[in-house]
Order: structure tokens, then C-alpha cells, then sequence
């Protein structure tokens, strides 16, 4: 196991994380 | 009831009547979730492992697609301007606004998702060097450019001033993507888009990429059409006469 896995962990869950709360806001703008 | 309404509701009204709209969006959708997972899977589990960096090299499959795409969304902010300043048609305005929010975020996550990489490579979060600066300073201008529209409830006023300021900041674009060659900088130079050569990247690592980039191309197509949307039925709210 790698031992930068954290922060590969970190960067996928914050970019998709970020993508999927926008995508949310828009539905929540009436999309 | 805004002044200086657009000349009427209908130049806001898809120019292709009878297109399922809503159908070719859920489509789009369903296309960018598959391509998305596509490319999760390739990064994390299909790439090789780099010879250096090791694993962690795996975050250029997030931040590479989104500093690209905000390069994509910022010139599209750009031909919208020019739509507008040329044809003074509302449907670019809206593109431009759209296109710019969406920008911002892929900005923000290149920024980010750079940051966790350079922790562990470069040994900090942050560093002042060319192509960081020029990134935060797109990101910040970009920001401006989104307030800038919140200070006039003057639709046409408020759309040229944006479209303005929306067709020079695109110079920043080839500023930010040049930085690393016109000034020594930490960070890499350019790897698939760079001039006399082909891509310096192992085939399987630059199909990877390239899946990543389209699967990111297309939830920014996704992202774009449902944005649009709002900004033109918001539109049609506030400017349908009562």
C-alpha cells in the first residue's frame, strides 16, 4: 500500500465530492 | 420588474423546436456518469503505477481534466461574449454566465486537487511559482467577473460590461497554460500539449488521461446544459410581461 494514499483519497472524495454538490445545487435551482 | 428587458421572452427559446430537450440532457447524464466511472476505474486501478512518483501520481487524472476543462469553460465564456457584443442575442449571456460559474469550480478543484499532489511531491501545500500564481490569479479574476454581474439589475448594461470583461480575461488562458516555459517554475511542463513533440507519457497513462478528460468534457456539457437552463427559465420569469 502506498503510504500517499491519503491524499489520493482525499483529492478523488474533494474533486467528485465538489462535482456532486453541484450537480445537487442545480436540481435544488430547479435544473 | 428588471428595466431594459431583453426584446422579448422568445429570443430565449431553443432555436430547434421539437429537439427532446430534456431527453438529450438525461442522455447527456447518463453518458457522463458512465465516462466518469470509466475513468475512475482506469486511474485507480488500470493505470501503472509510476516509476518515480509512485501511486500518487494517480491525482493527475483529477487535476490535469480539471485545469483543462476550466481552460475550455473560460474560451467558451469568451465566443459567448463576443455572441452577445455581436448579435446582442441573451441566449450567449446566459452561455457566458454558465459557463464561467463552472469555470470557477473546475479552477477551484484544479487548485485544490494540485495542492494535495504537491504535499507529497514537492514536500508543501503551496508555493509562489508561475503557474500556481497565474492559476490563483485566474480564479480570483473569474470570481470578479461573476460579482461584476451583480452590480447592475440592468440586463443589457450588465451583459456588455460582463461580455467585456468576459473577452479579455480569456488572456490569461494561454498565460497560465505558457507560464511554465517564460519563467522557471517547480511545477511540470507541459506534458501532452506541448510544442514539437508527442506527449511524454507512457501509452496506457495518456489513454488514461485522455478518458479522464472526455469523461470530464462531457459532465461539463452536462453541467453546462442544466445551468443554462436556470439562467433561461429564470429569465423568462422575470422579463414574461404580467
Amino acid at each position: 500500500m502506498d503510504t500517499n494514499v491519503a491524499f489520493i483519497v482525499a483529492a478523488y472524495v474533494i474533486v467528485w465530492g465538489a462535482l456532486l454538490a453541484y450537480l445537487w445545487s442545480l436540481r435544488a435551482r430547479g435544473a | 420588474m428588471a428595466k431594459n428587458p431583453p426584446s422579448g421572452a422568445s429570443v430565449l427559446q431553443p432555436r430547434f423546436p421539437g429537439v427532446p430537450w430534456v431527453r438529450i440532457r438525461g442522455w447527456l447524464g447518463i453518458l457522463a456518469a458512465a465516462a466518469a466511472l470509466l475513468a475512475t476505474w482506469m486511474a485507480l486501478v488500470w493505470a501503472p503505477t509510476d516509476a518515480v512518483q509512485g501511486d500518487v501520481y494517480r491525482i493527475m487524472y483529477v487535476h490535469v481534466p480539471s485545469a483543462w476543462l476550466a481552460y475550455l469553460a473560460f474560451v467558451v465564456v469568451f465566443l459567448a461574449s463576443i455572441g452577445w457584443l455581436w448579435s446582442r442575442r441573451p441566449i450567449f449571456d446566459a452561455i457566458a454566465v454558465s459557463s464561467a460559474e463552472i469555470g470557477v469550480l473546475f479552477t477551484g478543484l484544479a487548485l485544490v486537487a494540485g495542492s494535495i499532489w504537491a504535499k507529497p511531491t514537492w514536500g508543501v501545500w503551496w508555493t509562489w511559482e508561475p503557474r500556481l500564481i497565474t492559476t490563483a490569479v485566474m480564479f480570483v479574476m473569474y470570481i470578479g467577473y461573476l460579482l461584476l454581474r451583480g452590480l447592475s439589475t440592468d440586463f443589457e448594461r450588465r451583459a456588455t460590461r460582463a461580455a467585456i470583461l468576459g473577452a479579455v480575461l480569456v488572456l490569461d488562458v494561454p498565460i497560465v497554460h505558457l507560464s511554465v516555459l517564460w519563467a522557471n517554475s517547480l511545477h511540470q511542463l507541459p506534458t501532452v500539449l506541448r510544442a514539437g513533440g508527442s506527449p511524454a507519457l507512457d501509452a496506457s497513462m495518456l489513454l488514461t488521461l485522455l478518458v479522464s478528460v472526455a469523461a470530464f468534457t462531457l459532465i461539463y456539457a452536462y453541467l453546462m446544459a442544466a445551468r443554462v437552463a436556470i439562467e433561461v427559465a429564470r429569465r423568462e420569469r422575470l422579463w414574461t410581461p404580467t
